[in-house]
This record gives structure tokens, C-alpha cells and sequence, in this order.
């Protein structure tokens, strides 16, 4: 039995604005194809949808399981009531980060710092030996346009009220 | 038509001689393109789209925006940036109010997006634009007789209506019908349209389920085709295939097919040297490169 009592009834409306998610009938669609339904703690991408429908906050704040999603998007395709499950399992982790900031994955600092989650442009020698030339036109090659770029994100209020995570 | 190379984070950093490959194809193909010029993390899935949607929508349009200054489109052979700007640019286009609110934003950097710019990826350019009969007649060397296994990145495929060009995404061929055109001869197999599992979080939370999840793909090729090498044209995919089989392979049993993105195989049939088309894997491509370029 799942209980009720603590649901919070608008909470799909606070993850996923999208009215759609109301449609899902529970057909499991969603999950036929799923890999990350084989994950060590499997993401059941039906059930959650349910979680964010029945309000179940406390459940759904400590639920790791949308972080183990593969990105293939196959649950949107199989869905036939447009309730968009893969959305809904990235609007969980960005709620999930709104109220824990611990749940921030560190990689968007190097988004801010150097503009990519890799360190690209650290290979000129290999890049010469391959035929290409040597540096790209990066973010980074240019610092004014860069100072933009962090502008922008800092004008972004998640960004701004967790400011310190990039040393500003 | 112009476009723009969105080269994103990991073909750049691990996999220039893939950047190489493209550089090269689409020059001897005719097709226009330039470098984008302080681009920008798409932002890949496991950033931004993770955290917060202004932050993701921001970032995808100010990739647009420089592209739309330059008046052109954008390419790219990544699954996730080609996934990332185009579920993106859906939302900043069909959600009422959301283009106006994110552009406020990009104002603060001097950039705008009309809504103009668009992102194609690159089965698509090269089956759309270029097409198989032009790449036919462009390669010097082709692959007759080889037998190859097609991987198709899911990010290309779903959902169909807001990333897809392939008539079924369920059954996806021009990724197929390009290796042809090569000479090749492509092997079809139980789970030739299932995802690699190496994209997003599967394998960081649970390396053993997502290496068992592949290895059945894997096994599945040796036990139904005669592969002598796969193709993908997504850095995940061909990353990952490579990387993975490693990490499947046991005492008994190794894995070690050689794994190639499309392009790469395309520079080496117009006769680029492998020294610089097809310099960086995990597993040993020669055998296969000696075979049919010598
Ligand atoms: S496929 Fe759609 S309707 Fe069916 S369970 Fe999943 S989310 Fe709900
Ligand atoms: S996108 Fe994520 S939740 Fe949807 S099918 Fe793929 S792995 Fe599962």
C-alpha cells in the first residue's frame, strides 16, 4: 500500500508544469524499452511519473533513480499519451536540485569557467600531428565574449543563488 | 547553404581524428561549412538540463544565436548535442512566452535568438543533402565485401516527431543505406535498434548492469552476423562501443571488433591515411584498415 497521507496533490504542477503527465493511464509503455529499468537501483520511469501525480514528495526528494537514465528518450516515443516521461524524469532531478543543492552535478562549473564539460582545446600538438589546425575558436579564446557568457548564466536565478559553487 | 560545425565537448577533446575525418568528407563533398565561433556546451544531459531550464534553454540559444548571426544552420555528428538543441529549441519555440523570457536573459550577453536557427545532424546532411549516389562516386577506395553492423543513436530517433528524419524510427535505414554506398555490406541482427547504453547516467550508477545490458547486443552480433566492424555516428556510441568491450570480454571470451564513426569510414575510402582519419581507438582497427585500404 502506498501512503497517501503526507501527498501533496499540486506537487506535478510544481516539478512538470505540463498538463499532459495527467493523461498517463499507467500502460507501462514508458518502461517496455527501458534501459535504465535494468540499472543497479532500476529507474522505473512508470512508476515515477505516478510519484509526481500522487504527490509523494518526501519519496521523490531522496529517489536516485532518475540520475541513472540513459538519455534515449525511447519512453517519449512508446508513450501514447504524450505525458513525456523522459521530461518528467529530468524536471524530477532539476526539483531535486532546487531543494537539495548538494544535488547539483559539479560538471556545470566547467560550463561557466571553460564553456564545455570537457577540457577541449588541451590537445593542439595531436590536434597539428592530425591535419587540423591547432586551436579552435573556443569561448575561451576570446575573454571578452566569455565575460558574457558567465553574465548570462549569472543573470540565470539557480545559477546566481548558488553562486558560490563557481567562485564568484 | 552554409552551416555551421558544432563539434561539442567530447569529439574535440577525445576523438579529434573523428573532427579531422569530417573536416575532410565534407570538404570533398561540397558542402559550406564554418567553425562556431565561441559556442558553447550544448548542454549535454547530465548538466543543465539536470539543474535548472533556463539555464538549459539559455545555453542552447546562445549556441543558436551565434549561428543565426552568421545566417546559418548547424551540424553536429553528437547524439546528445543534436538531441539537447532540438528538444530545446521545441521548447523555446512552441512554449508560449519561454523564447521572450530566455532571450531576456541572452540580452545581458548581447545575444538574441529569432528562432530561426536549427540544428540537422550529420546521417541527415549526408543522406539528405549530399546523398548516397554523390558519396558513391566520391570515394576511391570501397569496401566490397566488408561486412559491418550499424549502430543508430537513439538521440537521432525519438521522439520522431520533435528529432527524427528517418521515415521509421522504429526501423531507422539511411545510417544503413550511407555504409552501402560505401560498397559495404551492412549485417542485420536480433538487436540491431537497441541503444548502446553508454549515453547519461546508466553507466556511472551501475557500471555492471549497463556493461551486461551491452554485452547482450554484443553477443548477439557474434552470434548472428559475421561483423567485421561497427559504425556509429554519435561520439557516445562510438566511444562506448569501443571502450566497452574491454570491459565485457572475459578469460574465455574477448571482444574486439573494431568500431568506426561513418565519416572516419568514408575519409578512409576517399583515401585519407589512418594516421589522421582514424588514429584513436581502444581497440586495434588495423587488421580491418590493412584489409581493404592496405
Ligand atoms: S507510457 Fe505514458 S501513459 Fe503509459 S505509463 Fe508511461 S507515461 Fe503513463
Ligand atoms: S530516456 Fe531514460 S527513462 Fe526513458 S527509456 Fe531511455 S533510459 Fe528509460
Amino acid at each position: 500500500m502506498i501512503d497517501l497521507g503526507g501527498a501533496k496533490l499540486d506537487l506535478w504542477k510544481e516539478i512538470f508544469g505540463d498538463e499532459n503527465i495527467r493523461h498517463c493511464f499507467t500502460c507501462g509503455r514508458c518502461i517496455a524499452g527501458c534501459p535504465a529499468s535494468e540499472a543497479r537501483n532500476p529507474l522505473r520511469i512508470r512508476s515515477l511519473v505516478r510519484k509526481v501525480l500522487l504527490g509523494l514528495e518526501d519519496e521523490l526528494l531522496d529517489d536516485d533513480t532518475p540520475w541513472s537514465c540513459v538519455t534515449c528518450t525511447r519512453c517519449e516515443e512508446m508513450c501514447p499519451m504524450g505525458v513525456r516521461p523522459f521530461e518528467v524524469g529530468l524536471a524530477v532531478r532539476k526539483w531535486q536540485c532546487a531543494n537539495d543543492e548538494t544535488r547539483i552535478p559539479p560538471a556545470i562549473v566547467d560550463l561557466y569557467t571553460r564553456g564545455y564539460s570537457m577540457p577541449v582545446g588541451a590537445n593542439p600538438d595531436l590536434r597539428e600531428e592530425l591535419g587540423l589546425e591547432r586551436e579552435l575558436p573556443l569561448i575561451t579564446s576570446d575573454p571578452e565574449l566569455h565575460e558574457k557568457w558567465k553574465r548570462v548564466l549569472m543573470s540565470v536565478k539557480l545559477i546566481k543563488d548558488n553562486d558560490y559553487m563557481f567562485g564568484e | 547553404m552554409q552551416y555551421g560545425l558544432f563539434l561539442g565537448c567530447n569529439m574535440p577533446a577525445h576523438r579529434p581524428d573523428i573532427e579531422r575525418s569530417i573536416r575532410a568528407t565534407l570538404t570533398d563533398l561540397h558542402v559550406d561549412f564554418v567553425d562556431v565561433d565561441g559556442y558553447v556546451c550544448c548542454p549535454g544531459f547530465g548538466t543543465f538540463p539536470a539543474v535548472d531550464q533556463d539555464a538549459q534553454l539559455v545555453t542552447n540559444a546562445w549556441n543558436y544565436a551565434i549561428a543565426e548571426e552568421k545566417g546559418i544552420d548547424l551540424i553536429t555528428q553528437c547524439g546528445s548535442c543534436y538531441s539537447s538543441m532540438k528538444l530545446g529549441r521545441a521548447t523555446l519555440l512552441e512554449k508560449e512566452g519561454t523564447k521572450d523570457r530566455i532571450n531576456k536573459l541572452l540580452a545581458v550577453g548581447d545575444k538574441k535568438y529569432e528562432g530561426r536557427a536549427n540544428m540537422r545532424h550529420m546521417i541527415d546532411l549526408l543522406y539528405s543533402e549530399v546523398g548516397p549516389e554523390r558519396i558513391r562516386e566520391a570515394i576511391k577506395t570501397p569496401l566490397t565485401g566488408a561486412r559491418i553492423v550499424v549502430q543508430y543513436p537513439c538521440h537521432t530517433r525519438f521522439p520522431s516527431e520533435l528529432v527524427g528524419f528517418d521515415e521509421s524510427s522504429g526501423r531507422p535505414d539511411r545510417l544503413r543505406k550511407l555504409v552501402e554506398a560505401l560498397g559495404a555490406t551492412v549485417e542485420t541482427y536480433s538487436l540491431e535498434y537497441g541503444c548502446c547504453g553508454g549515453s547519461g547516467g546508466f553507466h556511472k550508477t551501475s557500471a555492471a548492469e549497463a556493461e551486461s545490458f551491452t554485452k547482450r547486443k554484443y553477443e548477439a552480433i557474434r552470434d548472428e552476423t559475421e561483423c567485421e566492424a561497427i559504425v556509429g555516428s554519435c561520439i557516445t556510441c562510438v566511444m562506448y562501443m569501443d571502450r566497452v568491450q574491454k570491459l565485457i570480454s572475459t578469460e574465455e571470451e574477448k571482444f574486439s571488433y573494431p568500431v568506426f564513426d561513418y565519416n572516419q569510414l568514408l575519409a578512409l575510402c576517399m583515401g585519407y591515411p589512418p594516421s589522421q582519419v582514424a588514429r584513436i581507438s581502444v581497440e586495434p582497427r588495423e587488421a580491418f584498415i590493412q584489409k581493404y585500404f592496405g
